[in-house]
């Protein structure tokens, strides 16, 4: 595993921009709210995202455009609770 | 006291379909209105708004929204406001609305804005015809939503936007994307009337609360920011009094 991440190019800031594209324009996506953070070897995904569907797909996506990168997923589902204040507007 | 509820970016389709249904259910008991700040879809497909119409149609309240550019992505937007409007949903564009809420006016004008920037780090209206259109793409709209707040009849006044109107509830996003979040023309714009509060959405990473240079409050409702299904703000009756000067003239004449 380690030998093979050695031959694996160094990911940079194009593949950053990439990724972030890739997210926004594809189709079956469109998120424009997910951080993409490059450290060393992996690609961290953070953000929050309306279903788990769509966490499942970035991370299909990401992996099948960048099957050499190891990608963390930290992709959260944004809560949907009941208020349980109000804010008052004096 | 008006009671509005709202929520932005709640990106409908089928794979969302239910899930802020539960949370909506009690709205009547807790709010007079619900707001949607702009990005109902995904991609702006008619598929996708019948998803946005089944889940805010039909609430018992009235639902009033503003597009965003998820909406605008397919270039279906008379098809999405005609299924949103089919459902009861009033859709704003430069134009307003006016809610009897118990004898109150409550007057909402919205438009979706677009962006540019903030004072001193702003596009300008200068050189290419592509930064030009840019640019006088926000004006126009902010010119639209300032004639739709200052001609409003009406005891208060909402603006509802989906681009921020400034950069306090933009904290959190990046600093070099802030121009394409949002312009200081929509704050001017809601500067230029007595403005109760000002409603937007489209920056997931940003925070909740701002004020305009006018002093108007700010609330960026974008559902990653709330982290809820909507947030609900009263307005209270001094604000009401404040705002307009009739009401604000009865009401002393009552307590003299």
């Amino acid at each position: 595993m380690s030998d093979d991440n050695a031959t694996v190019k160094p990911l940079d800031e194009y593949a950053e921009a990439a990724v972030q594209r890739l997210l926004t324009e594809h189709a079956q996506v469109a998120e424009q709210g997910i951080t993409v953070v490059r450290r060393d070897h992996t690609l961290l995904l953070r953000g929050e995202v309306a279903s788990p569907q769509r966490r499942d797909e970035i991370l299909r996506l990401v992996t099948e455009h960048f099957p050499d990168v190891t990608i963390a997923c930290d992709i959260g589902v944004t809560r949907a609770p009941e208020p349980s204040e109000v804010e008052e507007l004096p | 006291m008006i009671r509005i509820a709202a929520v932005g970016d709640v990106h409908m389709d089928e794979d969302v379909l239910g899930r802020y249904r539960p949370a909506l259910e009690h709205l009547p008991d807790r709010a007079d209105v619900l707001l949607l700040a702009g990005d109902l879809t995904r991609h702006g497909t008619e598929s996708e708004a019948r998803c946005v119409a089944a889940e805010f149609g039909g609430l018992g309240v009235p639902v009033v929204t503003v597009l965003g550019n998820h909406d605008h992505h397919c270039d279906q937007v008379p098809q999405v406001v005609k299924v949103l409007s089919d459902a009861g949903i009033t859709v704003l564009e430069g134009n307003s609305t006016v809610i009897d809420v118990g004898g109150v006016r409550l007057g909402v004008a919205g438009a979706k804005g677009f962006g540019g920037g903030f004072a001193g780090r702003c596009a300008s209206e200068f050189g290419e015809p592509e930064m030009k259109a840019f640019v006088r793409t926000t004006g126009a709209i902010a010119e639209r939503l300032g004639t739709a707040l200052r001609e409003l009849d009406c005891d208060v006044r909402v603006a509802l936007t989906h681009y921020s109107p400034v950069p306090d509830t933009l904290a959190g996003e990046p600093l070099e994307i802030y121009p394409f979040l949002g312009s200081y023309l929509l704050g001017e714009a809601i500067d230029s009337a007595p403005t109760a509060l000002a409603l937007h959405g489209h920056a997931h990473l940003g925070s909740e609360r701002g004020t305009t240079p006018g002093g108007v409050r700010v609330r960026n409702v974008a559902h990653p920011v709330i982290k809820q299904a909507y947030s609900v703000f009263h307005l209270s009756e001094t604000e009401l009094a404040g705002s307009s000067t009739q009401v604000s003239g009865a009401a002393s004449g009552v307590h003299q």
